[in-house]
């Protein structure tokens, strides 16, 4: 099977192959643009200060600061770990933070939270940084005033608003972020009492409302559902990207990977079937996927319930006999039908071991027929339980933003308080927040920067980061942890909970007090101090995840819902194009616009940084008569957006795909800013596809028609060669020797090196790589990677010691994907010592490639020499514009470079070396899983496993043995001790022949 | 026409060829002494310190009080930790309470801010120096930091230049003594020769001649 990696490659185009000849692209070592004279000049300036060798004479004094009185808990020199949780779309993942001397430099998985496991996402990883962003906002304020905290308790205590909002606080409104915290809920609930006409409102652009409205109408009741995928044989994702994006995906993600992970040809494996519009993380592991529109989902769903009900007797838990009916087999030559009865056939096969899985974009009716789905196969109770939504809901209104509108259009709001999200920026745009929002009497925001909605905000108050603040939340299975503070406010700042108080009457209230007075309350624990130490040791609650509900279907209504055949519908003849709203694999919602780290992180797909873009089918885009880069005019209820289109194999036709986060114009986050296209100014409330839009390509005069869109696809082309192998599970069994060809010894003319010690090695596994992202982030956050701007990447400077390469195969119209982190490969034979002439990259007797800044010099021919690409190059000091708070997120353990070396993948040597010497000084040897890389560290799905080889036992070397292991160009002989697992698929045989539709 | 060149420009010529190759030579010789002068590594170097009358002489040799008292780290972190101001009270609130040269301490306790003491023994930053494994391996305190019982004022004792830790590096023997001697000042073996001694405590600690790149740069 031939892999390619982009079109322009499939299509063999002459650019490309131009840019394939070049190690970088023609000017990459030109200086960013925009100089101005008077940089040139200080950049003059500074060569001849230095050809004056000044920097020599004089040795650099320091200073050695030891503290007043040393704190029992800290020892100069050794990290500390402390747990906490990190919320996220109101749900709480729970983390361990590394701090040295007080401030947290990384962040980790905290193993005994169920929506960690010890994994942590690219939000998580990337959290530190923002903790330290200097553009974070500082100064509370009326208007442009300063406002002190006191004069702002004062101005909300109840004394004084019940002047305005009288006795039941009637035009009182509060709009929150869905939140999780039993705290704040209850906060709330006090809140209600003493104004009991208060109106709270929660509103998040990525909570969807269809889960809560999928329960309410199927079982009367807003339950959610948890599913248990390490008892899944099968499993059928609904346009649901499970594995990276929808909440509790770390865990998922991890008890999917312990069911697909096989340790030799005979394991079994689960089976994925997937179908989507837009390709996804989930999708690209699919063993089936079918590339189909966003509003076509619902049939794909109808077709598998009427297959169960019609053709294997299957049906949902207490179904009147007459909608058997409504379930009539439609008989047409789709391959959706075939696709779809395949799936039933598998899925009646696995009963109670099966799940099927619905997107939360997907609307209602979806979310409705994957319960039924579930209660048909039997699976409730054994792979999905049912459980209360752990979101805080006081009192009966529960109201979101429409309702927040409705008051507001009648005039009922007079006072509104924003605690933390950005509605001006992310509300539906039919909604018209921003400008109502700006003309009430009163208006307050809390929020971490001076964004869109402070902007139009009368009140101002800077927000904690979670890194700073004291509070609670519970995870999607409703686990409750603590957050605690790893650092004291570095730019001051308030939490809803402080603002609640306020409004509360209790100024003076400490929240960390009201927190422990509140838990002391609700635990029944003779021992409290007890108790709480050990909660915030471990960072989890004991014995707080929700209880199971048996749920009961609600049939009335249901046959409606069910009515809406397919085969009733009209065809779907006219050329109308729907519209997909996503969350952002790197920015979520728009939160994380302003970190550098994840602006860099290229797009687990497309590989797209620094912007988000309209991504559709080749077949779309050659209709609409666009290329990758082109602009698009999107149009949708007399709204439009202008937005570069990219061209994105797999896409499925006649949908557009387009990530939310973008097109920030505050001047408070001057990185987000300008950064993209928002996306927010076509989103329709309730839903996140819109069934028909016009796309046509943009041809105004004096609007630019093209869009530079920074890929890092195209980078580091490796001239076709079989990088990735893989085969069918089936296969695998019978020729368990299939990669024999690409390991093994191979003939050298160089002396073997002297090895002694511990053999460190890495082996990743390609069948349980998603693409995620989260190691490289990990790395970048590890290793004090710098970023380099769109500019920088594309010039190809990016700096990422660990990228992740993804390659297509088959038709360029519906293609499979493999993802695979591609990072120094250490090799035993390593091209790239052999060249450098100052012996800068050097062989450790451990088996390490080792790369000493301190000797390089620059002459960059060892990243010449190597075949894998991922030796990285400082073009620019681009460490000297870091402000001196993000300083302080560099991890102390490794050198900042400068200017003009070359960095690369160092195996984390850093916590190798910290190790050995803890372990030298216990008198043992370092033992297989006393630690790992941070790439490995943060992999929900386990797919990297570090160790040395020297260890029969170890974990790496079990892996390493397995039959289907391989060196990725081996022909070279330069014996890497990066081994890759082949990917392994567990494609239905009854599918086989058929590939998408 | 007279020559344009006199009988003497061959003298001047052959003067200048030899001059030219003796400095392409002799320059980058002449700054490779140069850096290793103890001008530039700092050996031998003091630094007015803020609390100018402190004498690690009177502390170790006068009073014997143990490295670890105030270096109270050195045996389990990178950094063998600097003493707080707290560390002095036990002592210095029975003696030497009121004096003048002990007011740097009381203020930084009243004000709770740090003494700001000046680093003698400075590694540039690509260099990670670990205090634990060296103290746990037998490396005595005085091998790097000579003789500070002798120090009114402490200075930098070595030349810390690679090639002098590559020294011990190399040949870890010639510098090793038992675990519990590490503070000693003055130590020697108390039979046999050093060498002897310290091959045996080199297999005795599994002491390894670590000269890999990544054991200091990383």
């Amino acid at each position: 099977m031939t892999h390619w990696r982009s079109l322009e490659e499939l299509a063999g185009s002459a650019e490309f192959r131009e840019a394939l000849a070049h190690e970088f692209p023609p000017g990459a070592d030109e200086p960013a643009s925009g100089m101005s004279r008077r940089s040139f000049v200080q950049l003059l300036g500074a060569s001849i200060a230095l050809s004056g060798l000044g920097g020599c004479l004089e040795r650099p004094r320091e200073r050695i600061l030891p503290y007043v009185s040393n704190p029992p808990e800290l020892t100069p020199g050794l990290a500390q770990y402390y747990a906490t949780s990190m919320v996220l779309g109101g749900y709480a993942t729970g983390l361990l933070v590394e701090s040295h001397a007080g401030r947290p430099t990384k962040v980790e998985g905290n193993p005994d939270h169920p929506a960690s496991l010890g994994a942590a996402g690219v939000f998580e990883q990337a959290s530190v940084l923002q903790l330290y962003d200097p553009h974070r906002a500082r100064r509370p304020r009326r208007a442009s005033k300063e406002l002190s905290w006191p004069e702002f308790t004062s101005a909300v205590s109840p004394a004084k608003l019940r002047r305005y909002v009288g006795d039941r606080g009637a035009g009182l409104h509060f709009l929150l972020e869905p939140t999780s915290s039993p705290f704040v809920g209850d906060l709330l609930v006090r809140l209600r009492a003493l104004y009991p006409a208060v109106g709270i409102h929660f509103y998040g652009p990525l909570t969807s409302p269809m889960l809560t409205a999928a329960g309410t109408m199927a079982f009367g009741r807003a339950l959610q559902p948890v599913y248990d995928f390490r008892s899944a044989d099968v499993v059928l994702a609904l346009d649901a990207d499970f594995l990276a994006s929808m909440p509790f995906h770390l865990r998922y993600a991890h008890d999917f990977a312990e069911r697909r992970r096989i340790t030799g040809p005979s394991d079994p494996m689960n089976r994925l079937y997937a179908a989507e519009p837009v390709f996804s993380p989930t999708g690209s592991l699919a063993d089936h996927r079918l590339r189909t529109t966003g509003t076509s989902i619902s049939e794909v769903a109808w077709l598998v319930l009427a297959e169960l009900v019609q053709n294997h007797g299957l049906s949902p838990e207490g179904m009147p006999a007459g909608m058997r009916s409504l379930l009539g087999t439609v008989e047409t030559d789709d391959g959706r039908l075939r696709w779809s009865r395949a799936v039933a056939a598998d899925l009646a096969a696995h009963r109670g071991r099966s799940v099927v899985i619905a997107g939360e974009r997907q609307p209602v009716e979806v979310q409705v027929i994957a319960h039924l789905l579930n209660s048909a196969l039997g699976n409730w109770g054994k792979t999905v339980r049912y459980i209360d939504s752990p979101f805080a809901a006081p009192g009966n209104d529960g109201g979101g933003l429409g309702p927040l509108m409705d008051a507001s259009a009648a005039g009922q709001v007079t006072t509104l308080a924003v605690l933390e999200g950005n509605p001006c920026y992310n509300a539906p745009a039919d909604l018209d927040f921003s400008s109502r929002f700006s003309k009430l009497y009163l208006t307050l925001y809390l929020g971490l920067y001076e964004n869109e909605t402070a902007a139009e905000a009368k009140m101002f108050i800077p927000a904690l980061h979670y890194l700073e603040s004291w509070g609670d939340a519970r995870a999607y299975d409703g686990t409750a942890s603590l957050v605690q503070p790893l650092i004291s406010p570095l730019y001051g700042g308030r939490t809803p909970a402080d603002v609640l108080l306020a409004f509360l009457g209790e100024p003076d209230a400490q929240v960390h007090q009201q927190l422990r007075q509140f838990w002391q309350q609700r635990v029944a624990s003779a021992d409290f101090e007890h108790f709480w130490d050990t909660a915030l040791q471990r960072g989890v609650l004991p014995d707080t995840s929700a209880p199971s509900v048996t749920p009961t279907l609600k049939w009335n209504g249901l046959d409606q819902l069910l009515t809406r055949s397919p085969a009733g519908r009209p065809p779907a003849n006219e050329p109308a194009v729907e519209l997909v709203f996503l969350p952002d694999p790197k920015v979520y919602d728009g939160t994380f616009a302003g970190s550098p780290w994840l602006q860099e992180l290229p797009h687990p797909i497309t590989k797209l940084t620094w912007d988000n873009a309209a991504m559709l089918s080749p077949g779309t885009a050659a209709r609409i008569g666009v290329g990758s880069g082109d602009m698009l005019l999107l149009e949708a209820d007399r709204r439009t957006l202008r937005v570069p289109a990219l061209i994105v194999p797999g896409h499925a036709d006649d949908s557009i795909a387009l990530n939310l986060g973008y097109g920030r114009w505050a001047d408070g986050e001057p990185v987000a800013r300008g950064v993209g296209f928002n996306a927010y100014r076509l989103l329709p409330s309730m839903r996140y596809i819109l069934p028909a839009v016009s796309a046509t390509q943009a041809l105004h005069s004096g609007i630019p028609r093209r869009h530079d869109l920074a890929v890092t696809q195209t980078h580091w082309a490796m001239e076709g060669r079989p990088l990735v192998l893989q085969a069918a599970l089936e296969d695998y069994r019978h020729h368990p020797d299939f990669t024999r060809g690409d390991k093994g010894r191979t003939l050298s003319l160089y002396e073997p090196h002297k090895y002694t010690g511990n053999q460190w090695a890495m082996v990743i596994d390609q069948s349980l790589c998603t693409g995620c992202g989260g190691c490289v982030v990990a790395c970048q956050a590890e290793n004090n990677i710098p970023v380099v701007g769109k500019e920088g990447v594309l010039n190809s400077r990016e700096m990422h010691w660990l990228r992740i390469d993804r390659y297509f195969s088959g038709p360029a119209d519906d293609p499979e994907v493999v993802a695979q982190p591609m990072l120094c490969q250490h090799c035993e034979k390593a091209p790239c010592e052999y060249v450098c002439p100052v012996s800068a990259t050097k062989h450790s007797p451990d088996g390490l490639n080792e790369m000493v800044y301190n000797r390089c010099v620059g002459t960059r021919f060892c990243s010449n020499n190597c075949p894998y690409k991922v030796r990285r190059f400082n073009w620019f000091d681009y460490n000297a514009e870091v402000s001196e708070t993000e300083a302080m997120a560099k991890n102390p353990d490794v050198t900042v470079r400068a200017r003009g070396v070359m960095e690369k993948c160092s195996f984390c040597v850093q916590r190798i070396r910290a190790s050995e010497i803890e372990a030298q000084i216990a008198g043992h040897p370092v033992r297989d899983g006393q630690f790992t890389t941070a790439c490995a560290q943060a992999c929900p799905t386990k797919a990297i496993i570090f160790g040395s080889f020297a260890d029969p036992d170890s974990a790496v070397a079990h892996a390493a043995a397995e039959p289907r292991a391989y060196a990725v160009l081996h022909e070279l002989g330069t014996e890497p001790r990066v081994r890759y697992l082949a990917r392994i698929t567990n494609p239905n045989q009854a599918l086989e022949d058929q590939h998408g539709v | 026409m007279a020559a344009l060149f006199s009988p003497h420009s061959n003298v001047v010529a052959r003067r200048v060829v030899v001059l030219a190759v003796l400095a392409v030579v002799g320059i980058p010789l002449l700054l490779m002494w140069w850096v290793r002068t103890p001008y530039v590594t700092g050996q031998g170097h003091t630094v007015a310190q803020p609390i100018p009358l402190f004498s690690h002489q009177i502390h170790v040799t006068g009073l014997q009080i143990d490295c670890r008292y105030c270096h109270y780290a050195v045996e389990r972190a990178a950094t063998a930790g600097m003493p707080s101001s707290e560390t002095c009270i036990p002592c210095h609130s029975q003696v030497w309470r009121t004096g003048p040269f002990f007011a740097p301490v009381r203020a930084s306790l009243t004000s709770k801010a740090p003494i700001p003491w000046q680093r003698i023994n400075r590694l540039p930053d690509y260099v990670f120096f670990n205090h634990a494994i060296h103290v746990n391996k037998g490396v005595g305190c005085e091998t790097c930091h000579g003789r500070v019982d002798q120090m009114a004022q402490i200075r930098q004792a070595v030349p810390l230049t690679m090639s002098w830790c590559l020294d011990c590096h190399n040949q870890p023997e010639r510098y090793l003594r038992p675990v519990d001697q590490v503070t000693v000042m003055g130590w020697h073996p108390s039979q046999g020769s050093q060498l002897s001694q310290g091959r045996e405590l080199k297999r005795r600690y599994h002491v390894r001649e670590l000269t890999t790149c990544t054991a200091c740069h990383r």
